[in-house]
């Protein structure tokens, strides 16, 4: 397999290609999670035989955030903990929230948000399960949640929404019309809370590089350009997957909004900063929780 | 006053500075042409650049833009849509 195909399994098996996903969501469905947890064994040990480039990633990033040399079992775990979240997604879509343990912490700052009135930004990364948090803010009853990404990305979660659970699909914003962040800023006048994987840096035209796991890496700028227009609280939100059936899902204050107008930058690299040591705090508390399978640090 | 399609107006020249000056543009506003158009290829401005423009656009002439207007894509089409569509909707 070459580099460039294993990359693409890596995109594949999370944005995942239709058939395949209504293929699995069935399978999930039919065998149930503990049976599905079984299969996910000799699936994760087929692919660290045949991803190269996923298995190579995966080490630089263990090697940095455990600090020594990651053995066998380090990649089977980080492979294994990524296929158990990617399997109970279809669960917490399907708002079987019930059949997990969730603690959670922070909760308090959502609750001041909502008392003020108006949204706030939920900044989250290709780390866990962001679909836990998202879960936590569906159980709070009417707190709407709508996840905003790349018109491409959109497409193609919200044809699979449509399969899982077609009330979701509405909550997706895509990028790709003039007027997607005006839709954007009049949620969160109406009180959405609106959640943003803040991380991916791959394509991106205005990186920035923070310390991330004691190297430079960049990030992009995009979302906190927005997240400082908008002037709305900026809040990370992190779903820890800690074994079995337990999550742990975090919400913490990364900024208030900017309170005058021509800090613009400053506020912005204030933010990004905050939201790499935090990414990075998570990473070292639960380090196979990092699904970034390509090199971030390029 | 006569103008061709790729003159400004005046209304329009003042319109292309705040855009021009909110973005940071590395363009003169006079060098816009009005009649091309301002998301994706013609002024290459992204979705930011949009909310952006829109909340100046709110700031400085009491206008508000909304997602919920099925023609954004006619109103931001281009400079001299936009400003068409501010001159008709702005408070007195």
């Amino acid at each position: 397999m070459t580099a460039s195909r294993a990359q693409e399994w890596v995109t594949r098996a999370e944005r995942g290609s239709l058939p395949l996903i209504r293929l699995g969501v069935w399978t999930t469905r039919i065998l149930g999670r503990r049976v599905a947890r079984l299969l996910l064994y000799p699936l994760c040990l087929y692919f660290l035989a045949s991803s190269p480039s996923a298995l190579r990633h995966s080490g630089a990033y263990l090697r940095r955030v455990l600090g020594r040399r990651p053995r066998l079992k380090d990649y089977f775990r980080h492979f294994l903990t990524f296929a158990r979240c990617l399997l109970d997604r279809v669960f917490l879509l399907g708002e079987q929230t019930d059949a997990f343990e969730i603690t959670v912490h922070g909760e308090e700052i959502l609750h001041d948000i909502e008392q003020q009135g108006g949204g706030c930004l939920l900044f989250g990364a290709h780390f866990g399960s962001f679909e836990v948090a998202r879960a936590v803010g569906r159980r709070r009853g009417d707190l709407p949640i709508s996840l905003l990404m790349y018109e491409e990305n959109a497409q193609k979660i919200r044809a699979a929404l449509a399969a899982i659970n077609p009330r979701l699909a509405a909550e997706v914003i895509g990028l790709g019309r003039l007027d997607s962040l005006i839709l954007v800023a009049e949620r969160l006048q109406r009180g959405h809370f609106i959640g943003v994987l803040a991380d991916r840096n791959v394509a991106g035209t205005d990186l920035v590089r923070y310390d991330f796991l004691g190297k430079p890496a960049a990030f992009p700028q995009g979302p906190f350009r927005m997240a400082m227009l908008l002037r709305r609280p900026l809040v990370m939100m992190v779903g820890v997957y800690r074994g079995g059936r337990r999550y742990e899902v975090h919400f913490e204050l990364l900024a208030e909004p900017m309170a005058r107008p021509q800090d613009g930058q400053a506020w912005i690299d204030d933010a990004m900063r905050a939201y790499a040591a935090r990414l990075e705090h998570y990473c070292r508390a639960a380090p196979y929780n990092w699904f970034n399978f390509y090199d971030f640090w390029a | 006053m006569t103008t061709d399609a790729t003159t400004q107006t005046q209304p329009e020249a003042e319109l292309a500075q705040l855009i021009v000056e909110t973005l940071n543009l590395d363009q003169s506003p006079a060098g816009i042409n009005p009649e091309a158009p301002l998301y994706g290829e013609g002024l290459g401005l992204d979705s930011i650049d949009m909310l952006e423009i829109a909340l100046a656009v709110s700031q400085r002439f009491a206008v508000n833009l909304r997602a919920d207007q099925e023609d954004n894509a006619e109103i931001f089409k281009s400079l001299r849509a936009l400003n068409a569509y501010i001159q008709a909707h702005r408070e007195p």
